[in-house]
């Protein structure tokens, strides 16, 4: 079968438009935040919920039960509740003259499953008459009627293996994602295999289909793949092939389509990212696109229900499907029910014996029976069910009352409700947190400082930092500033050692400049002894037959180590501290070379290669060589030396020994012309230039107002995440840095701002940093609160005095953060914990490889503020609001303010969206317990040994006792300008725009000039009155509403 | 004589078809209290023959239907999703071990206690079907999961139940396997493990069907603190009486 071009173009873009809905997963390694349901950001937020149930299967809300815990805590606002439950009503005139309001409350807060049941084949004559205690014989149904519902069952866009599940319990399905959950983890496998999946390089149809052919484990199963394969070269051919077969009309193909990604939404969502990851390294050796994982689905969905049909005498297609429901309905309605777990269940048995055996006259029977049993036992649910929700409400005879139209009336607008509810509960929950939070804010103007702070302290906007820089404000003349973690310095970072390029910013930008970590030389980098042995055991566990020898020779020593990392984690990490190597110290070259100092280190490494190269192919030492004989050697191998060498010369070399070694060094070692050019271009992207510089220190300066009043240290603090064991460590770190840690953005920017030039050229820009200014980085350690100074070898001497009072007020204001963080790690500990013992405490949960829950990361989360810092100074945001400084009197123009929009708090939305989700429904959008989480293929997680890779986070960051810890309510952005500049800005930046529009992020503006504050609500800017922490505290009404 | 006494005796401790005669009155056995009455009695029927006709049955061809009439209803657990058919296949399938072990010569007490031993899961699974049909219309496993959150001591006592009809260590069925086993031929032997392979795989499906996975269906009330208790009492009874016959105390 040749497919056309046309036509193939078409499948292609279809797979390309189906896979829209899917989100990206990035490999783990940097852990990227994301919405769950970022490709429906475009539609409202209620509305891309339920599209998300439909598509993921996903709880776009809290179950009803756990929304009544958090009412029964406080942590619901009940008077938006009833308000919400009042606007309902108003649209609802049935329900409003029963007395809707106490009934509606009742069922919210007081009946914890839903009132309306499902129905299949009751109608409301049945629910009338067990409400009123009769016993009416239910009205016949036709095996037409039937067979018309089970043709709804399965639409031709549902996967045709889907009706045979159901039909015969086939469970197709799960095999199925379990052959393809082995090919994917076959070829994605990114170094954790000993065996690599052969031709890999050919792309991924192609080399799966090459396997399949001769896979005989596949053959014996009855899976004739082959007869498929041969159909067509091509993976469109083979999906266009395999859909005709299955009679699937072309004009609902993209419905399946999207059904079948969606499916493995996590593998789906990790190759729709690595197909356009163009520096990927692994997507650029083994490409495979989401076209190629369709195709290998269908070949095996297609061989699977072939086999079953010829061995089970199934249909094998649509076709047979509808004559199938169609001359035998009552069966495929029996079956359907019992497969499904729609049965009732005193009659499964019987139901079950009976399709199994299959004769028409027995099915025809029980169908007689079963049905009007069905019938009464829906109507009666649903009837019980009202008459519950009756009497709690008090009065019990609501629904008896009423005649038959009206219950339908009644009954329709209690289902649009309860489908509803989920909003309702949010905004009450949101509502509650909004209070006490603008409740808090300080919007009197700031007094003015009489001197500069000891100490400025630049820390990243993360949630996790409001905490440790209010410790900091509070003990000492401490000054601090929020910044997005990568202090807005797109950087490619390639580490000491390394061979790859890590983004440090947030996904959404593409960093131009690349960053170079070098070593300062200082330390020898000779491999000591541990090393080396750790690296021989690396590779025992990591080939194939070694590992069985090796457990038995020494398996010993890996006993002693687990045993030290279980009982003692603390002690015997600090021994495995001393006798491993240090890091050595390093630099970074982040200045741009010019073309000069570009072709001097492209020399200089050359030579270094030449002389290694003389020294491996004769076996001569550098000593015996000048450095014009190396010169000269390199100028030959770059063609621009003619004749003999003084190297062939001096060691007698023949002309053909000469020309061979020459040759060698060209191509097995890389010294030619186009590798030089090469080499250049490369280099051409290291550094900064000095304007990119100072635009970059600028910039940052200016987006969190500090640009006057510079203190001696201004200190750049990057946070990242320490612990073992932890395949999400990475989601611990630093956002903005994209899932990296900060350390390496806070050394770039402390470069730029520390050199003589860029001061100039700043205070030609009006920032007159003071010479005695110094950017000093350093990291956050999240988890233990540590704050580690670095690049100190640097500091001038002046500031070494002051050194030490910094170090005490650092380390105070870990063990302050750290009691205070320990107490929502371990609810049930001592409630007067020691702050000593607190900070020991929170050091071991970064050795401790048995913790499931090292901190509680970025839980919790629910507001952001941008403004500045005098608006929470001193107040207690329990470490749930990202703080971004901000001040408006230096951005006329709203430029800075766009920027922070567009960057940090979409980011931030993105955390708060993963972390609602993961919550509200942590099967499904969420990665479940970390207990049965296992590494695949270096990449990502899967349960057990084989699912979907888990997207989302674990239980254990947002679940207390399997309830949820994190509060999952939208994003409350704070803005701190005058209204118009900040709508302005809003509105300038589409993206932002329309998450505010759409609901996804709650936006407020504090106008400091006026003194005012103004919500954006039901699609409308509405001013109302600021609460007061009063207000919060007698649990008041949060704001009276005043017309804009 | 004897013949007849053994091919009657093959009603009682079921061998393959005689057996149907058991399932059906199971099967047709509503009344729960009757029905415990009948996997009680029943065995017992067919050792009291054993005993009084003084038989000692003997021969490859009975040995090799025994331990096929076990592995065949050890099988069909697998297929089978009603509790109370669940617990009458195991039954069907413990029960023909007993002719195994009166091969091997033992005592009249032995024999009891052996048979005993092999009717106490079925017994204490056909509790769990009552407990499960009270509180989720009826013991179908797979249409009413997830039970182990809502119904956590109900959950508890069935997985305990369950790992007792697996066989498992402490259990009486562990040390009556045991025990047929170390008189056993190699064939024969491998037939029991098999046997016993098939009702670990069983049971774990049973756990699957019912306490694991998401939740589905209405919210029952739990199990009694003081039925819990009492269910924990016979349970320890019953690993204590297990743990004495198989020590050499009775």
């Amino acid at each position: 079968m040749t497919l056309s071009l046309g036509r193939g173009l078409k499948i292609r873009s279809m797979v390309h438009m189906a896979a829209e809905p899917i989100p990206n997963f990035w490999p783990m390694r940097t852990f990227i935040h994301h919405n769950p349901l970022h490709g429906l950001e475009d539609l409202p937020f209620p509305e891309a919920v339920e599209r998300g149930e439909e598509l993921f299967h996903g709880r776009g809300f809290l179950p009803r039960a756990d929304y009544q815990r958090l009412f029964n805590e406080g942590r619901v606002d009940r008077d938006t509740l009833e308000a919400s439950v009042a606007a309902a009503l108003e649209e609802r005139p049935a329900l409003q003259a029963i007395g809707g309001q106490d009934l509606l409350c009742t069922l919210l807060t007081e009946r914890r499953d839903p009132v309306i049941t499902k129905r299949t084949v009751a109608d409301l004559d049945d629910v009338a008459a067990a409400l009123h205690d009769r016993a009416d014989e239910p009205a016949s149904m036709n095996v037409e009627t039937l067979a018309e519902r089970l043709r709804g069952c399965f639409p031709a866009e549902r996967p045709f293996y889907e009706a045979l599940d159901l039909l015969y319990g086939t469970r197709i399905g799960e095999t199925l994602d379990e052959l393809l959950i082995k090919t994917c983890l076959d070829f994605f496998d990114e170094g954790q295999s000993a065996w690599q999946m052969p031709g890999r390089e050919q792309g991924l149809f192609t080399a799966w289909s090459a396997l399949a052919r001769r896979n005989l484990r596949l053959f014996l199963r009855g899976l004739h793949i082959q007869k498929i394969l041969v159909q067509s070269e091509t993976p469109e051919g083979i999906i266009a092939y395999i859909l005709d077969e299955l009679g699937i009309p072309e004009d609902v193909w993209q419905d399946l389509i999207v059904r079948e990604l969606t499916h493995m939404h996590g593998w789906a969502g990790f190759i729709r990212w690595r197909s356009t990851a163009n520096r990927y390294h692994w997507a650029k050796e083994y490409p495979a696109d989401l076209v190629d994982f369709l195709a290998i689905r269908l070949v095996l969905a297609l061989s699977l229900i072939r086999e079953h049909a010829r061995r089970r005498k199934m249909p094998g297609n649509r076709e047979a499907l509808e004559a199938l429901i169609t001359e035998r309905p009552a069966e495929c309605y029996l079956r359907h029910e019992l497969f499904t777990g729609g049965v009732l269940p005193a009659h499964a048995e019987a139901v079950e014996d009976v399709v199994a055996r299959g004769k028409p006259a027995e099915v025809a029977s029980l169908l007689t029976r079963y049905l009007p049993t069905k019938r009464r036992a829906e109507g009666e649910r649903q009837a019980r069910a009202l008459d519950e929700l009756a009497e709690l409400a008090g009065a019990p005879e609501t629904f008896r009352d009423l005649d038959h139209d009206r219950l339908v009336e009644v009954l329709d607008e209690l289902a649009a409700f309860e489908k509803r509810e989920g909003m309702v509960w949010l905004e009450a929950m949101e509502a509650t947190y909004r209070r006490s939070m603008l409740g808090k804010l300080r919007l009197t103007a700031a007094e003015p400082r009489e001197k500069r702070p000891f100490a400025q302290m630049l820390f990243c906007i993360d949630v996790r930092s409001e905490r440790i820089r209010r410790q900091l404000e509070t003990i000492g003349d401490y000054q601090t500033y929020g910044i997005a973690g990568f202090f807005g310095v797109p950087v490619s970072f390639i580490a000491l050692g390394k061979g790859s390029e890590d983004h440090l910013c947030p996904v959404l930008l593409t960093p131009k400049n690349l960053v170079l970590e070098v070593t300062t030389g200082a330390e020898k980098l000779d491999t000591d002894l541990y090393s080396s042995a750790e690296h021989v055991l690396h590779d025992l566990k990591h080939s194939v037959l070694s590992p069985y020898f090796t457990v038995e020779a020494i398996g010993l020593l890996f006993g002693f180590d687990m045993i030290g990392k279980t009982i003692a984690p603390a002690a015997y990490n600090r021994w495995r501290n001393k006798i491993e190597a240090d890091k050595p110290s390093t630099r970074l070259m982040v200045d741009k070379l010019t073309r000069e100092q570009a072709d001097s280190v492209v020399r200089a490494l050359q030579r270094v290669i030449i002389v290694k190269a003389i020294h491996h192919e004769f076996g001569i030492e550098r000593e015996a060589i000048t450095d014009s004989t190396i010169r000269e050697l390199r100028e030959a191998a770059m063609e621009k030396h003619v004749g003999q060498t003084s190297f062939a010369r001096d060691f007698a070399l023949s002309e053909s020994a000469e020309s061979k070694f020459i040759k060698t060094l060209q191509t097995d070692y890389r010294i030619n012309r186009s590798y030089a050019q090469m080499q250049l271009e490369r280099l051409g992207r290291i550094g900064f230039s000095l304007d990119e510089q100072t635009f970059f220190v600028a910039q940052a300066l200016r987006s969190i107002g500090l640009t006057e009043q510079f203190s001696r240290f201004i200190i750049l603090t990057g946070h990242g995440s320490q612990s073992d064991n932890n395949p999400y460590e990475s989601a611990l770190d630093c956002g903005a840095c994209g899932g990296s840690h900060g350390l390496v953005s806070a050394r770039v920017l402390a470069h730029m701002g520390n050199k003589p030039e860029i001061r100039r050229r700043l205070r030609t820009e009006g920032i007159d940093i003071p010479d005695d200014a110094w950017f000093l980085p350093a990291m956050h350690n999240t988890t233990s609160d540590e704050v580690k100074l670095h690049d100190l070898d640097l500091l001038p001497a002046s500031h070494l005095v002051y050194l030490e009072r910094l170090r005490n007020g650092l380390r105070a204001g870990m063990r302050r953060t750290a009691t205070e963080r320990l107490q929502t790690l371990e609810p049930d500990g001592e409630p007067e914990l020691d702050a000593v013992k607190a900070a020991r405490k929170a050091k071991r949960n970064t050795v401790d490889w048995t913790q499931v829950r090292p901190e509680w990361g970025l839980a919790r989360n629910a507001g952001f503020i941008i403004g500045r810092r005098h608006l929470t100074e001193a107040t207690d945001l329990e470490g749930r609001t990202f703080l971004q400084s901000y001040d408006y009197r230096v951005d006329p123009k709203g430029r800075l303010l766009e920027n922070i929009l567009t960057g940090p708090l979409v980011v931030g939305q993105w955390i708060n969206m993963e972390h609602y989700f993961s919550a509200v429904d942590n099967e499904h959008y969420g990665s479940g317990s970390k207990a049965y989480h296992n590494v695949a293929c270096r990449l990502g997680v899967v349960t057990g040994n084989l699912s979907d890779l888990r997207t989302g986070l674990p239980s254990q960051t947002v679940l207390y006792d399997g309830l949820p810890y994190h509060d999952p309510i939208r994003l409350l952005t704070v803005i701190e300008a005058p209204f118009e500049h900040a709508r302005a800005a809003i509105d300038g930046v589409s993206g932002v725009k329309s998450l505010v529009k759409n609901g996804w992020v709650l936006a407020v503006i504090l106008d400091p000039e006026t003194g005012r504050l103004h919500r954006f609500v039901d699609g409308e800017w509405r001013q109302e009155a600021l609460p007061t922490a009063e207000q919060d505290a007698t649990d008041q009404p949060a704001a009276e509403e005043i017309p804009a | 004589m004897s013949g007849l006494l053994i091919i009657l005796a093959a009603f009682f401790l079921p061998l393959f078809p005689a057996s149907l005669v058991f399932n059906r009155l199971a099967a047709g056995t509503t009344n729960p209290f009757a029905r415990l009455a009948l996997f009680i009695v029943w065995p017992q029927i067919g050792v009291a023959l054993i005993l009084w006709g003084d038989l000692a049955p003997a021969g490859t061809v009975l040995a090799t239907w025994a331990t096929l009439s076990a592995i065949f209803y050890a099988f069909r657990m697998l297929t089978v999703r009603e509790v109370g058919r669940w617990a009458a296949m195991l039954a069907s399938s413990a029960w023909p071990l007993v002719w195994l072990f009166v091969m091997q010569g033992p005592s009249g007490s032995d024999l009891i206690a052996f048979t005993l031993a092999m009717t106490v899961a079925p017994v204490l699974m056909l509790l769990v079907r009552d407990a499960l049909a009270r509180r989720l219309e009826a013991a179908y496993t797979g249409l009413r999961g997830g039970l182990a959150r809502d119904l956590p001591r109900l959950s508890g006592v069935i997985a305990v139940v369950t790992l007792a009809a697996m066989a498992l260590p402490l259990f009486p069925g562990f040390f009556a396997l045991l025990a047929v086993l170390s008189g056993a031929t190699l064939g024969v032997a491998i037939g029991i493990l098999l046997t016993w392979l098939l009702w670990s795989w069983a049971g774990a499906r049973l756990l699957q069907g019912t306490i694991f996975g998401p939740r589905s269906g209405p919210i029952a009330d739990d199990l009694p603190r003081s039925t819990t208790w009492l269910v924990a009492g016979l349970v320890v009874v019953m690993v204590a009486a297990g743990l004495i016959w198989t020590g050499g105390a009775v």
